[in-house]
Order: C-alpha cells, then structure tokens, then sequence
C-alpha cells in the first residue's frame, strides 16, 4: 500500500455547508459479529441471533462501540490520514439489523482555529430503512495547507 | 410527586454528589493486534494504525489506535474484568433501586468521547467511572424513566489524562404498547351504503340518508323510502350528539383487529336514527343507558373510518 | 288483536309421520351430506314408508346439501316439489309449512324436511368467520354496520336486545338462568342429549364466563354436528301410518316492523319480537286455538333471552313477564307449558331448531324422555331475531 493513495483534506479547503460524499455500508452478519467482537462486546444480542430474539428483537444487531467507530471512519475516510479525531458525540436511534444498508452522510456545520489547532465540526448521521441509527457532531483536527 | 418517587429521587441525587468512583483496568496494553482485527473488522483503511512506516512521516509521528476504539481496552471480555478493577459496582445500589422502583428497562441513548491524544501501542490504560448525573422523570417514546449519565475518564498507566467519555442511558418503565393489531374487516359496501364510508373517511363526516321526497331520515340506508317509495335522496350531516341506547361488551369470539373486552354501542343520533358504534374512554362499569354521547370519527387506517362516541362533555 | 288475513287452506290437511336423527356430538366424523342421508332414512322407517315415495323435499336455505342429491341418494324416483326457506332457524317451522301446503294442494305427497350440518366440526356459526372477508352485496353491506366494531356473532347480535330488555323491564342475568337450568334439568334424563346426566345449578349459569354481555357461556346454545328429519304426508294417510300423527294444525312466517336479520336494531322498541307476535296472531287464527289450549312448547332457544321474549310474543305473559312466568315453574313438567323437554338447543343439541319440533311429535305420541301427561296440542316456534315461523301441532 503505498503513501500516495491516501490524501489529505485540509482546513482552508472546507466550507461551512459542504458535504462529504455519503457511504453506504452494507449490514451484513458478519460485519455486526466481527465489530462487536473486535470491540471486545460479547453481549449476546450482538452475536446469537436465537438468544436476540428471545428478547424480542428480530434479529441480531450492531452495538454501540461499531456505530461510533463507524463514524469516526467515515470522517477519517474523507479527511485523511493526517486528521485527528478530537470528539465524537453521538445519539442512537433505530437498529442496524442484517440485511439493511447503512448510509452515511454528513456536512460541515462549523469551522475555526483554537489554539493552535484548525477545527471543523461536522453533523453526521447514518440512516437505515428503519430510521436515523446513529446521528452526532464530530469535531476534527484538520492540517492547515498555509501552516 | 408522591412522596416515595421524591426520596427515591433524592436518594439517587445524593449518589451524584457523593461521586463515589469505581475503576476498570485492561488486561493488555494498546496492541497492534486488537488494533489489526478492529480496522479489519471496521474496513477502516486508515494507514495511520497498522503502517508504522506510513504512521511515523504523519502528524501521528508513528502508529496510534484507532480514537473510537478506546472503550474496547478496558472492556470486561468474554469472562473476567482485569485484575485490579473494582471488585464492586459503585452504581449496583442505583441501579438496583431504579430496578425496585419499576424502572428494569434499559436502552443507550448517548455517548460522547472526547480525545485529548490518541493513545499509542504500549500504553496501558485504565478508566474510572462515576455517575455524573440523573434527568428528573422523563416521557419518552419507549415509557417513562430516567436519563442516567455515568462519566468515565481514561488514564496511562502514569495517571495522564488521555481521553474522556460521557455514556447515557435511559432506565424506564415500558409503555404498556398496544399489540400491533392486524385491521379491522373491510366493510362490505353496495351502492346503496358506499356514500356513508366514504363521508366517514375522506369528509370526516356522519351522513344520515334522506329523503328527497318525504324528507324522512332513514339509517341503514335503502334505496327506496319506506314511507312513499320515492327513490330520491340525499344525505344530510349529523350533528353528532347522541345518546346511548343499548350496548353489548364482546368477550368471545376475540378477533385480533379488537381489544378486548369490545364495547359496542347502539346510539340514537340527535337527529331519530339509530346506529351502531364504538366507545370511546367510558369504562363499562359507567355505562348508561341514555347517557349522552359525542361523535368522534375515528380513523382505523388508510382505507376505513368508523364513527365512535365519548361521554359528551 | 288485529286482523290477520292467513287461510286456513292447508290447517290440519298434513301431518308429520316420522321423526329421524343422526346422534348430536361435536364431530359427526363423517359428511354433511351423509348425515342428511342418514337421518332422512331414519325418519321414512320411523314413519314406515318407502323412500321411493318420497316425492318433495323441502328445507332450509342454510343447508349444504342439495335436495336433489338426498332424494338421488335415499333412492327417490321422482321428486315433484322442492322448497328452501332463508333466515338462518327462522325457516324451522317454516319448512313444514312449505310441505304442509304442498300436501294440502296435492303437489306431492311425501315431503321430507331435513337439517344436517357439522356446525361444530367444519364452521361455527359462533366464530365471526364470516365477517373477515367484505362481500359488497346486500349481505356483505349489511353486515359491516357492525361488523367494523367487532360485533360479529350470533350471540352479540342477540345481546343488544337483551340489554335492552334488561333495562325495560328489569331483567336480570340470574332471571335468564333460570331457563338454563330448567332446560339442562330436561337434557340431564335425555340420553341423547349432549349435556344428558350433566344438569347446572344457576351458580354455575352465574360463574360461566361471559360470551358477550349480558350474555354468559351458559345462556347460548351448542354448538352441534348432526341431522334431524321429519316426514310429512297428508292427515288422510297418516291415520293408516304406524306412528301416531302429530297433525299439522296451523303453520305461519312473519317478518314485520323494520325488519332486518338479527340486527333489528332501528325499530321503535327493540326489546320485543314483532315478527313472532305476527306468527303467533296467525297461528291462534288458523287453528282456532289460543295459548291455554297448548301443552307443551318447543321454544327455539338459541340464547336464553330471546325465549322469554317470544313467551310474550306468544301471549302467555305480557312484555317483561316471562321472568316472573319462569320463576313460577310454569315451564316445568307440571306447570301450564312445559317447554323444551328435550334439553332444547342448550341441552340436547343445536340442530336449527329441527330437532324441537321432533321433540313436539314426540309429546303428541306420548314417547319423550320428558313426557307431559296428555298432549294434545302443542306449539313450536323457529329462530328469532330473524324473520321467523312457528308451529301449532295436535292430535289427529
């Protein structure tokens, strides 16, 4: 994999009102058990779908540290790989079940410089066919092309 | 407030302001191979965790951990939380008492992370955790209950700072739902009946059949008039005021369209002609013959509407 | 008493010569059409004629099997009269009339009547089935008025009335029990009666469990697979036959005063029976007799409520007195009309109020489990809260 693959967004390049192009992820059985066991979460709602419907849930489903690491991807996928994270604030909705596809959207609400760092807060969200599954404010560090 | 909810609450909020602490350790420092299963997992491409070349020419200055990844450290795992970890929970008592209190619910409703660096390979990370704040009673759409914010804050194994997490939820009593019923029967029409389902459903109206030519009002509706066989009619809209006049309450056969028990009304309309009704909100205890009654056309779904009728006012 | 215009053209010109059933269960485990061929069968032996005679057939609109296919099968020859009467039990008398004036203006010359059906196995009328689906026709129309509220049996169409009645005239649940009890006191010593050696106290009537209110499981009637049969030739053949002959002696229908089926809801008082008041004026007319001369009833008695409704319409009481009539004992063994001593449809079986009129014969012949001294007229009436029809049976 070499360097040049990968791009940089940078600070004076980002409007107010500008949107990331969207992502669509596929919600597929295996990306909810490998997520949620790469979190280290083996609640058994996120893996055993016999045991998840028991409790009355059609099938199994996304938890919550997938939907937050899944933001921060797809904000890191657009800003690149000099972006730092600072926050990543989000609200939960309607459930990622298998099956659904997930799309992400996400524009920029603000941007500014404090101290010393250039910083963009986005509104992001992810929505399935039942719903907003997740829905926040992300605040980037991004690299400032002048500095 | 009654005044059990007020010591309950004033119970809880004591527990805030005591700030009592718990602690969770990890079993393992930052690792590339969690990191590894984690961005693979997440298809995450980022070369910034698992290209220590890539990592090292960034503003990274080498390979960090995916931000988002932070609660995975210190998460309990398949078994065990790792040694050191508090061996009770600081917040059973609250939980607990939300338990007793009828709030056994749960559902995550916020979290928010903050970074103040991103942690690097060979870090060993631990985390305290307190509750921070407890809403008042609130509605929601789930039931009644209470927004419970727990902060957690990240620490190396030297006591810095790395990152913070607030971790919302809602304990609550379940609304009591209404099953998800299948419709209620469509209803037969003939040309003769059509115009008073339609009149109840697209004009939102109660229409009695009239007359043209002896001006008798006349329900169920018939093509001729009884009184001098003319075939001329029209309708004319109920004032909606009624009074009950018999009532059966259906407990067998139970269909699955219907609550039951099923009240059903024979109410006399203002205007002479009788008709067959739900009720609406009157307990059948409280059931009178000649009680007056109110009309609400009530809208089953998309295709039917049915007149209905509450205690006038 | 208003006028009536009925004849008396056919009064006492016929006669019912055999009465034949199948047993009454809850699963006949075999077809309706066999059930009919069965207990048409039964009926011609009871009344010793041969099925090659049978030459009409008359019954009701609700049956499922053909007239035409029960003569092929018996093994009739020529079949000159076929008739079929709506209204669900309503037509129970009125099947005989059909029979009863095709004898007396010599269309034919045997009619059998017959219902068979495995209303308990196959449907249950009791279900609200027949509501699920929309049928934009007068029935379909007609239905949905309560239909769409969920009031879809025969027993909620019945309560609307009985509450009503309750209000009128002070009627209580405890009052309708005493009917209950009395008719399963009747079924309990008929072996062939579903509930036989099974009688209720009015505590159990009490504690059964509500089926619509104000009406309890024990206040409806079963619901029953099986077939009931009669024979009907003229009074003149009747004398030669083996049984003794219950002599039609008058027959009548009557819908009448904003009739409508089950759900005369939008007449003036609907805590009577109009259209029984019309049967019951006509029957006294043509048969010159008056409700004194009767000693026995078969009163159709599909929820208990509707027979203290028709016991007034019939003149024994007036509006709101059956109770006071039953809690009397006047339909006892020894009262002045012991009714329904078979168990009725709430005891012995619910075969359309056919097996009731079997019952009458079997009064008049002096043969019922329940025997009443001396029979020598006997009144029956068909299903209520419909257009309805009724009987006057008697000694040749």
């Amino acid at each position: 994999m070499s360097k040049q693959e990968f791009s940089n967004i940078y600070f004076d390049q980002v409007a107010v009102g500008d949107t990331l192009p969207q992502l669509e992820i596929e919600i597929t059985p295996t990306l909810i058990v490998s997520t949620a066991i790469a979190s280290r979460d083996y609640q058994d709602v996120h893996h055993d779908r016999v045991r998840a419907q028991e409790l009355g849930s059609p099938d199994i489903f996304m938890n919550i540290l997938t939907s937050n690491g899944l933001v921060g991807r797809y904000v890191t996928d657009w800003a690149g790989p000099e972006a730092i994270l600072v926050s990543v604030n989000i609200r939960l909705g309607a459930p990622n079940y298998p099956g659904d596809t997930m799309v992400m959207s996400a524009e920029v609400t603000a941007k500014r410089e404090e101290q010393g760092r250039y910083l963009v807060d986005l509104a992001v969200a992810g929505k399935n066919k039942l719903g907003v599954h997740v829905s926040g404010t992300v605040i980037v560090d991004l690299p400032n092309s002048a500095a | 407030m009654p005044k059990e909810q007020a010591e309950f609450e004033a119970g809880m909020q004591a527990h805030v302001e005591r700030g009592e602490k718990g602690v969770k350790t990890s079993w393992d420092e930052v690792n590339l191979p969690m990191v590894r299963h984690w961005v693979q997992a997440m298809d995450d491409n980022n070369p910034v965790y698992t290209d220590a070349e890539f990592a090292a020419g960034t503003r990274h200055g080498g390979l960090v951990a995916p931000p988002t990844m932070l609660q995975a450290w210190t998460m309990k795992g398949v078994k065990d939380q790792a040694p050191g970890s508090s061996t009770t929970d600081p917040m059973a008592d609250v939980f607990d008492a939300l338990t007793e209190a009828g709030y056994p619910a749960v559902v995550a409703t916020n979290c928010e992370q903050t970074y103040l660096r991103y942690v690097k390979p060979g870090e060993k990370l631990h985390h305290t955790y307190r509750l921070e704040s407890i809403s008042g009673e609130k509605k929601t759409g789930l039931g009644i209950g209470y927004f419970i914010t727990q902060l957690m804050e990240y620490f190396t194994e030297d006591e810095e700072k790395v990152a913070e997490m607030r971790f919302t939820i809602l304990r609550y009593k379940p609304a009591q739902r209404e099953p998800k019923r299948p419709p209620r029967a469509r209803p037969g029409m003939t040309r003769d009946t059509e115009f008073f389902w339609q009149g109840l459903h697209e004009d939102n109206k109660l229409l009695i059949q009239r007359c043209l030519s002896c001006g008798q009002l006349r329900h169920p509706p018939a093509p001729m008039c009884p009184h001098c066989q003319s075939l001329q009619h029209d309708t004319v809209e109920a004032s909606g005021k009624a009074t009950l006049y018999s009532h059966v309450t259906m407990h067998h056969p139970p269909l699955p369209a219907f609550e039951y028990p099923n009240t059903i009304a024979l109410v006399e309309l203002e205007e002479g002609t009788r008709l067959l009704a739900g009720l609406i909100d009157i307990d059948r205890d409280e059931l009178e013959i000649g009680m007056p009654l109110q009309l609400e056309i009530v809208r089953c779904d998309d295709e039917l509407s049915v007149p209905m009728f509450r205690r006038a006012s | 008493m208003s006028a009536t215009s009925s004849g008396n053209g056919f009064a006492n010109q016929a006669a019912i010569v055999g009465i034949g059933a199948t047993e009454f269960s809850k699963a006949s485990g075999r077809s309706e059409l066999q059930l009919a061929a069965e207990c048409v069968i039964d009926a011609l032996t009871d009344a010793g004629i041969d099925p090659a005679e049978v030459d009409g057939i008359s019954t009701f609109k609700s049956d499922n099997n053909p007239e035409s296919e029960v003569h092929r099968i018996i093994g009739g020859r020529n079949l000159k009269f076929f008739s079929r009467v709506d209204y669900g039990g309503g037509a129970a008398c009125a099947v005989v009339m059909q029979a009863a004036m095709a004898i007396a203006t010599g269309v034919c010359e045997v009619v059998v009547v017959y219902r068979a059906f495995n209303e308990r196995s196959q449907y249950r009328y009791g279900t609200g089935e027949s509501h699920k689906t929309a049928s934009h026709n007068y029935d379909g129309a007609t239905r949905a008025w309560g239909g769409v509220h969920g009031l879809v049996s025969p027993a909620s169409n019945v309560a609307m009335s009985a509450t009503r009645y309750m209000y009128e005239y002070g009627a209580s649940s405890e009052d309708f029990g005493r009917y209950c009890v009395l008719a399963r006191k009747y079924a309990a010593n008929n072996p062939k009666a579903w509930f036989y050696q099974k009688p209720i106290t009015l505590e159990d009537h009490q504690t059964s469990r509500w089926i619509v209110e104000p009406l309890r499981l024990l206040d409806c009637c079963q619901e029953s697979d099986g077939g009931v049969a009669l024979v009907i030739t003229s009074a003149e053949r009747a004398r030669k036959l083996r049984q003794t002959p219950a002599l039609i002696r008058a027959a009548s229908q009557g819908s009448c005063d904003d009739q409508h089926m089950m759900t005369s809801y939008y007449r003036e008082n609907i805590a009577h029976l109009p259209e029984m008041k019309l049967v019951a004026d006509q029957l006294w007319e043509m048969s010159g007799l008056q409700p004194g001369d009767m000693q026995y009833a078969t009163i159709y008695d599909h929820f208990s409520p509707y027979v203290f409704q028709q016991l007034e319409a019939l003149g024994y009481c007036g509006l709101g007195q059956a109770r006071d009539f039953i809690r009397e004992g006047q339909l006892e063994l020894d009262g002045s009309l012991p009714t329904n001593t078979h168990g009725g449809q709430l005891g012995e079986a619910y075969i359309h109020g056919v097996n009731g009129i079997a019952e009458a014969v079997r009064q008049i012949r002096g043969s019922s489990c329940n025997q009443v001294k001396k029979v020598e007229n006997a009144v029956v009436t068909a299903g209520t809260g419909v257009p309805t029809s009724g009987l006057i049976l008697g000694q040749i």
